[in-house]
């Protein structure tokens, strides 16, 4: 009899369970939730300027411009309230605007590096001074968007950059042992060529399984499993949900750009060998004269911490800091430590730098 | 026998340790995955198969995308170059129009003017 008083308890438990799995993978979290204005825009890509909740006078003078990667969306910077780094930084008094590239059409597969950095960026760096009332800057540059904001900085030293800030970032791409998209991309197996000539650009889906194959069990299996293992807990969900309403949102990365990012830079690391030219210039880092902060995630399986260190022995800032902190590539920004150690260190760097 | 456990020790749970047998294969396994997609002849075959998969559905691509310009041509409808064509205009205007932005903003506060912090403002 006690089996049969039990069952319909487990039965109900059981459905339960499915219908939290079932919502956790079929729906999407409400992310990116910080109020925010566009102040600019130019093709798909946008400026945003988010709403400060600290009075003027007890700002940072400096302006703070986020920039992430081409290939995801910028919406990892502002996961979910009461987890953000956009809305910490603008706890803390900062004047934070986020360039969004926008997803590229067909239409926008001859994009280059070229035109984002030097295009793009003085476009949205000129209206960010417009609207902020200052000249100086400070730029945040994530993955890709560490490239953008590095060939910046070397590009356009007297622009106003007061401070840098380099996360995990892809510069140096020299040794091949230690990066597996480089062996990946290696030349003998890899044809962009054929790739951009059947889809003009690189496409999202592509993109994500790349980064999920570098740790397939753990992607493909081991994130289900944490979650069927913590439906029970709502934080642990939420936060679940959020991450993979993130990383299951990627797109395309226009065709010209990614032959750039191979052949340039992964085939050849013109960047470090400082050969690299947009438009006719030379990208030379030693003529970084900002502030500069590294930060290396220790953990960092898709830009190990050997792409990211030579930047900051050549570039020509006086005032350097190298930040190693363990974690992954995302978590160090967006994972449970990141409220704890990574925002603080970014924003008592920042801060003594923003007056 | 007691149905309470002895102090100290903890009552067997059979899904526990299935748990924790689970966790350590899937450890194991993701360690050996993790060095086999970082070798070269995991780049080697994975470079073999998308190019023969590149290789395979070109024609049917190709056939794909002729007979939809056709089709919208005979319709009398843009095709997809239209539309590039015309978002690539759209995008030179937005920067003309950019420029003339930035030449409001520099006739609007005078350089002399931005080289001092404006008044903050407010959201």
């Amino acid at each position: 009899m006690t089996g049969f008083q039990l069952a319909p308890e487990a039965i109900a438990q059981a459905e339960e369970r499915l219908r939290k799995l079932t919502r956790a993978l079929t729906t999407r979290a409400a992310i990116a939730q910080t109020p925010k204005q566009v102040i600019w825009t130019l093709n798909k890509a946008k400026l945003y300027r988010y709403l400060p909740v600290v009075p003027a006078e007890k700002r940072h003078r400096v302006p703070l411009l986020l920039v992430f990667a081409l290939m995801n969306r910028p919406d990892i910077l502002d996961l979910r309230p009461g987890h953000s780094f956009v809305e910490f930084m603008i706890h803390k008094g900062y004047d934070v605007y986020l360039l969004d590239w926008g997803s590229p059409g067909l239409e926008d597969r001859h994009l280059k590096f070229d035109d984002y950095t030097l295009e793009y960026m003085p476009r949205a760096v000129r209206k960010l001074k417009a609207v902020s009332g200052f000249e100086d800057f400070s730029l945040l540059g994530w993955c890709i968007g560490a490239i953008l904001t590095t060939a910046y900085a070397a590009l356009r030293p007297d622009d106003g950059l007061r401070n840098l800030i380099l996360l995990t970032a892809p510069l140096d791409f020299s040794n091949k042992d230690a990066i597996t998209f480089g062996k990946w991309t290696d030349s003998r197996y890899f044809d962009v060529e054929k790739i951009l000539a059947a889809f003009g650009n690189m496409p999202a889906e592509m993109i994500e399984y790349g980064a999920k194959a570098l740790r397939p069990v753990e992607n493909y299996i081991g994130n289900y499993v944490r979650l069927w293992d913590n439906l029970d807990n709502p934080q642990i969900v939420e936060a679940w949900r959020a991450m993979h309403t993130w990383v299951t949102d990627n797109i395309p990365m226009a065709g010209a750009t990614f032959r750039q990012l191979i052949v340039d830079l992964y085939q050849n690391n013109r960047l470090m060998e400082g050969t690299w030219t947009l438009r006719g210039e030379r990208v030379d880092v030693r003529r970084i004269r900002a502030n500069l902060m590294t930060v290396i995630a220790e953990g960092d399986h898709i830009t190990p911490s050997c792409q990211s260190e030579s930047v900051h022995q050549k570039a020509g800032s006086r005032d350097k800091e190298l930040y190693r902190i363990p974690g992954g590539h995302i978590g160090i920004m967006a994972g449970s430590g990141a409220s704890k150690q990574t925002w603080p260190h970014i924003d008592t760097w920042l801060g003594k730098r923003s007056a | 026998m007691s149905d309470k456990p002895e102090s100290g020790s903890k009552p067997f749970d059979p899904l526990e340790a299935w748990k924790n047998m689970r966790d350590a294969s899937l450890e194991a396994w993701a360690k050996t995955m993790t060095e086999a997609v970082n070798t070269d002849a995991y780049a080697r075959t994975t470079g073999v198969m998308l190019d023969t998969y590149l290789a395979a559905s070109a024609p049917f691509r190709e056939a794909l995308q002729k007979s939809m310009v056709q089709a919208l041509q005979q319709l009398g409808l843009p095709t997809r170059a239209d539309f590039e064509s015309l978002a690539e205009r759209m995008s030179n205007l937005e920067m003309r129009l950019d420029d003339m932005d930035a030449k409001l903003d520099q006739f609007a506060q005078p350089r002399a003017a931005r080289s001092k912090p404006k008044k903050a403002k407010s959201a």
